[in-house]
């Protein structure tokens, strides 16, 4: 691509954007409204240098983990500086880390120095001491909070590395010199189906290929947002992509975000689909609160945007594809959207011009497109902000792919897509009980395109594996090929959809991730419970689909002649919600968007062959589509469209 | 070529009169007294835009109207068009343009005040050879009339014209939302007549769309790009920053339209009327197709030196007034190498 630095690993791309760089900004820290602090490229590179000169004094290995817990601010990008200028490896994790998962990522990783970002999470850490003996040196990353005994400041070790540094010490660039592609750079670990959390090996290789073929242009005039947490590596990435190209980080938070948005002017976000909801119902609370004259207006702009750009999306061939496409339909109908195209474009322009750039404007108005991952974004208002002309890119990944396996391109986006594979990826979509390739394959018709089954991946992206899990590793990737637990499948333009998750994990629209089984498990041991299923998916909060138990109910005094009249029964969804609330809480252990909503009763009970596999398990995809409704009805059922 | 019929019904010119104040009203809502604090915060760049705007565009005007040999009442209509102020759409056009918002509606400011004193002198120095010829044929036709350029009554339409203006700002100064909503609805309603009035004009006087001989429609759609052209060429001959260029050129060539009806209608008599009135609809017609066509292109060709001027400004407004941006060598292009931020923030110019 254009002028973005390629390089054989993460130090050397830090080297190579302070050789060109320079005195540009690299982040930027926000102190008041419009006062932020500004690093350099030059700047950050030689801080993150005395940094590593100092880890080395201290005692890290070239390839040693070394721990990062904290959350986005400038302080966490030197730390990664140093870490990966000493050719070591770092774990991070956010600060809202329970105690369990620290215990086990520390000792799991076999960490000895880590660095942490706050006075409270120190705290917890000495709280925590001898539950780890291997962690000998802890860094505080806050220049504000004061260090006990025995923890370094941040500073003192930079200021012990350039004191060495000024006497000519050159360990750290022998380090870098050191570093192979397969090297990890980081070890990112996520909450697995089995509870434990699994360490995801990524090397230096892995993101060079990524930073290489994200198809999106940036330049030293782009500034990014950024929002999300920087441990989750689809974040990562772009930090590292905007280091490549010369592009100023500005670090923000969900509190100060509109007023962010309006300052920073970004011209690129990574973002999570529940963003995008936000400023969504935003845009649409501020139409609805303004003028009449101006909500008419703003209606009108809608429907001509909509009409324009389905048209557009019809002649380029961009509409979503899911069944073969009909030339004589093609043929018949291209001549009316020309038609509509041509007539609706004079007046769509004023419009564009005087009533949808103002609404651009307060998401920023410079974006020049958004990628969005973590999550599906809804189709409703995946349009929306397509019709009003912010082109949002979904993507598509996960962290054993460091993390983006697709993502719809500028000038290629077709909704409700994840858009094509990235260069050099291959994908195969399998059949999820016979293991047989769908697609690509020559003998099925269309090569197996429009038929769904598990995505699995190939390509430079894909995990070294699982840190000290050869098992987990093996069950995951096989000859090459990363299963990736997601249903999906290869639209007849060649695009990606994705359709849900074979695996029971389910991502809320926050980026959270949960196990519904643990939940149903304690559910079913309810009297009143026969089987419960845990929903929401995409959405932002978790529900439940009950089958109430006829017994269970009877015996407490509420009969019923069957399972029909007892879900109608308002008592009976009172009792259930009551349960719920009793087992299902944050002093029960469970965390907070665990919680449960919502819930609905199923009328009939769960057969086998239909909602049950012969070992009595839940097909969720044929309960989620037979109760389709019953889970719309608990988002409000209604669709978020327009008008 | 005769008019026949009327071109413009009783109903119509009401409609014009309404199209006009609203019009007129929202630019008034629109414009602050920090407006005019900015027209003397570019000196060189209003300079050069008030030699543009009065300097070229009557004199283009002239030279059409002689190259073209026009008939008097066009060539008159086409002199006072090209000694109009500039027009309100100018600013929504130099934004989508990359063009400097700020001088942009500075011009139009300073231009339509003025224009009280420009138009006058100019129309009188200009058309005095036409007037001469609409004399003569009066005389010949026995009418024994002489024909004048009505320089009071321009001069009172204008003020009339600028009427509304002051209502609108009054409106601003009590009201922001209010006066938002005001502009917005009189651009909405402003586009609604016009498209209305240019339907209903072609519909009735298809045949004088025929009629009308090619030289009038080459005159009417080449002052405006002329103006483009000109104003860009000599913004840049002035080492003008690229997006001072292009706020000029738009400047330059659109012209405001809505002050060319109210004064033919106010000041103008039949038999040049009509004659008038078609070429202030003509022009306003192609202007808007050429104006976007202009603007897309601007777009294009200024989107990195705006982002260049973007991101640069972004740094100085985060980062305080004193922050130098410093890109790579060879990153910027020859025109902005010296003063990323193209002569709006003074820590950035280095030689």
């Amino acid at each position: 691509m254009n002028n973005r630095i390629t390089a054989k690993n993460m130090a050397d791309l830090y080297r190579e954007a302070a050789n060109r760089y320079k005195s540009l900004p690299a982040f930027a820290t926000r102190k008041k409204e419009l006062e932020w602090d500004p690093v350099s490229f030059e700047e950050l590179y030689e801080r993150g240098l005395n940094l590593a000169t100092g880890l080395i004094e201290m005692g890290v290995e070239a390839r040693e983990h070394v721990g990062l817990f904290g959350d986005n601010r400038f302080e966490w990008i030197l730390a990664d500086y140093g870490v990966q200028l000493c050719g070591a490896v770092d774990v991070p994790r956010g600060r809202d880390i329970t105690d369990s998962e620290l215990i086990y990522i520390i000792n799991h990783a076999r960490i000895k120095v880590a660095f942490v970002e706050t006075k409270a999470l120190l705290d917890k850490f000495i709280e925590l001491r001898h539950d780890l003996p291997g962690l000998k040196e802890i860094i505080l990353l806050d220049p504000e909070a004061s260090a006990p005994d025995l923890v370094h400041k941040l500073d003192n070790v930079i200021q012990l590395g350039a004191a060495l540094r000024k006497h000519g010490d050159t360990r750290a660039e022998e380090r870098i010199a050191g570093i192979q592609p397969d090297d990890l750079f980081t070890l990112i670990y996520t909450s697995g189906t089995t509870g434990k959390p699994k360490g995801v090996m990524l090397t230096h290789a892995n993101m060079m290929s990524q930073v290489k073929v994200i198809p999106i242009d940036l330049n030293c005039t782009d500034r990014v947002l950024s929002i999300l947490p920087i441990w989750h590596i689809f974040e990562r990435v772009f930090e590292v992509f905007s280091i490549a190209c010369g592009v100023c980080t500005y670090y923000s938070n969900v509190r100060h975000l509109a007023d962010d948005l309006k300052n920073v002017e970004p011209t690129f976000m990574g973002s999570a689909p529940r963003l995008w909801e936000s400023l969504y119902q935003k845009i649409l609370k501020k139409v609805d609160k303004s003028h009449w004259m101006r909500q008419f207006l703003f209606h009108t702009a809608y429907f001509l945007s909509r009409q324009y750009m389905n048209s557009i999306y019809f002649l380029t061939g961009k509409e979503l594809k899911q069944e073969p496409a009909s030339k004589l339909k093609r043929i018949v109908l291209s001549p009316f959207h020309a038609v509509r195209w041509l007539l609706v474009l004079p007046v769509y322009g004023f419009f564009n011009v005087a009533v949808l750039e103002p609404v651009r404007l307060s998401a920023g108005g410079s974006l020049k497109a958004t990628i969005s991952g973590g999550g599906a974004l809804p189709e409703e208002i995946d349009r929306f902000f397509n019709y009003i002309g912010i082109p949002v890119l979904e993507g598509y990944g996960m962290t054993e792919t460091s993390p983006v396996i697709a993502v719809r391109l500028q000038d290629n986006i077709v909704i409700g897509t994840v858009g094509p594979p990235m260069e050099n990826t291959e994908l195969r979509i399998v059949d999820l009980e016979t293991r047989e390739v769908i697609y690509p394959n020559s003998n099925r018709p269309h090569k197996g395109r429009g038929v769904r089954g598990e995505i699995c991946v190939k390509g430079p992206q894909v995990m070294k594996g699982y840190y000290r899990e050869p098992d987990q590793t093996k069950k995951t990737i096989e000859a090459g090929w990363l299963r990736t637990g997601d249903l999906g499948m290869i639209t007849f333009n060649d695009c990606l959809k994705i359709l849900g998750r074979s695996k029971a994990t389910i991502v809320l629209s926050s980026g959270e991730n949960l196990e519904p089984e643990p939940i149903e498990m304690k559910l079913n041991q309810s009297p009143y419970i026969e089987h419960c299923m845990i929903v929401g998916q995409d959405r932002k909060y978790i529900s439940a689909l009950v089958v109430p138990n006829l017994e269970g109910f009877r015996d407490n005094g509420i009969s019923a002649g069957n399972l029909e009249e007892l879900a109608k029964k308002s008592e009976a969804k009172r009792i259930i919600q009551q349960e719920i609330k009793q087992v299902i809480s944050v002093s029960g252990g469970f965390k907070r968007f665990e919680m449960i909503q919502d819930v609905r009763l199923i009328p009939e009970n769960f057969t086998v062959g239909e909602e049950l596999t012969n070992l009595f398990k839940m097909k969720r995809h044929v309960i989620q589509d037979k109760y389709g409704d019953l889970i719309d009805e608990m988002y409000n059922g209604k669709p978020v469209g327009v008008a | 070529m005769e008019f026949t019929t009327q071109l413009l019904y009783p109903v119509d010119q009401v409609l014009l009169a309404v199209m006009i104040f609203s019009i007129m009203f929202g630019m008034g809502a629109s414009l602050t007294i920090d407006d005019f604090k900015t027209v003397i915060r570019y000196p060189r760049g209003i300079l050069i835009g008030f030699l543009s705007q009065f300097g070229l565009m009557p004199f283009f005007a002239y030279g059409l109207a002689i190259f073209f040999e026009l008939p008097p009442a066009y060539a008159i209509a086409l002199i006072l068009i090209g000694c109009l102020p500039g027009g309100t759409t100018s600013n929504m056009f130099a934004y989508f343009a990359r063009g400097s918002v700020a001088l942009s509606i500075a011009m139009t400011t300073a231009s339509t005040i003025l224009a009280l004193l420009m138009m006058p002198i100019l129309l009188e120095f200009y058309t005095a050879e036409f007037t001469r010829q609409i004399s003569a044929e009066m005389q010949t036709a026995g009418s024994g009339a002489e024909f004048v350029i009505p320089t009071m009554n321009i001069i009172m339409s204008l003020v009339l014209v600028l009427v509304p203006v002051a209502m609108g700002m009054f409106l601003r100064a009590k009201s922001r939302v209010w006066a938002k909503t005001a502009e917005d609805t009189a651009g909405f309603m402003g586009i609604i007549v016009i498209i209305y009035l240019i339907g209903t004009a072609f519909v009735r006087h298809s045949g004088l769309m025929l009629q009308t001989p090619p030289a009038i429609y080459i005159s009417a759609i080449s002052v405006g790009l002329l103006g483009f052209l000109f104003g860009y060429w000599m913004s840049r001959l002035f080492k003008l920053s690229p997006i001072f260029q292009r706020a000029i050129s738009l400047e330059t060539g659109i012209q405001n339209g809505p002050i060319a009806f109210a004064i033919i209608l106010l000041s103008f008599a039949e038999p040049v009327q009509s004659q008038m009135l078609w070429l202030a609809i003509l022009y306003s017609t192609f202007i808007v197709m050429s104006s976007s066509f202009i603007t897309l292109y601007y777009r294009r060709v200024g989107k990195f030196d705006f982002e260049v001027y973007k991101n640069t400004s972004i740094h100085n407004r985060l980062f305080g007034d004193e922050y130098v941006s410093d890109y790579p060598d060879g990153f910027l292009p020859k025109r902005i190498e010296n003063d990323p931020s193209q002569g709006l923030i003074p820590a950035q110019k280095r030689d």
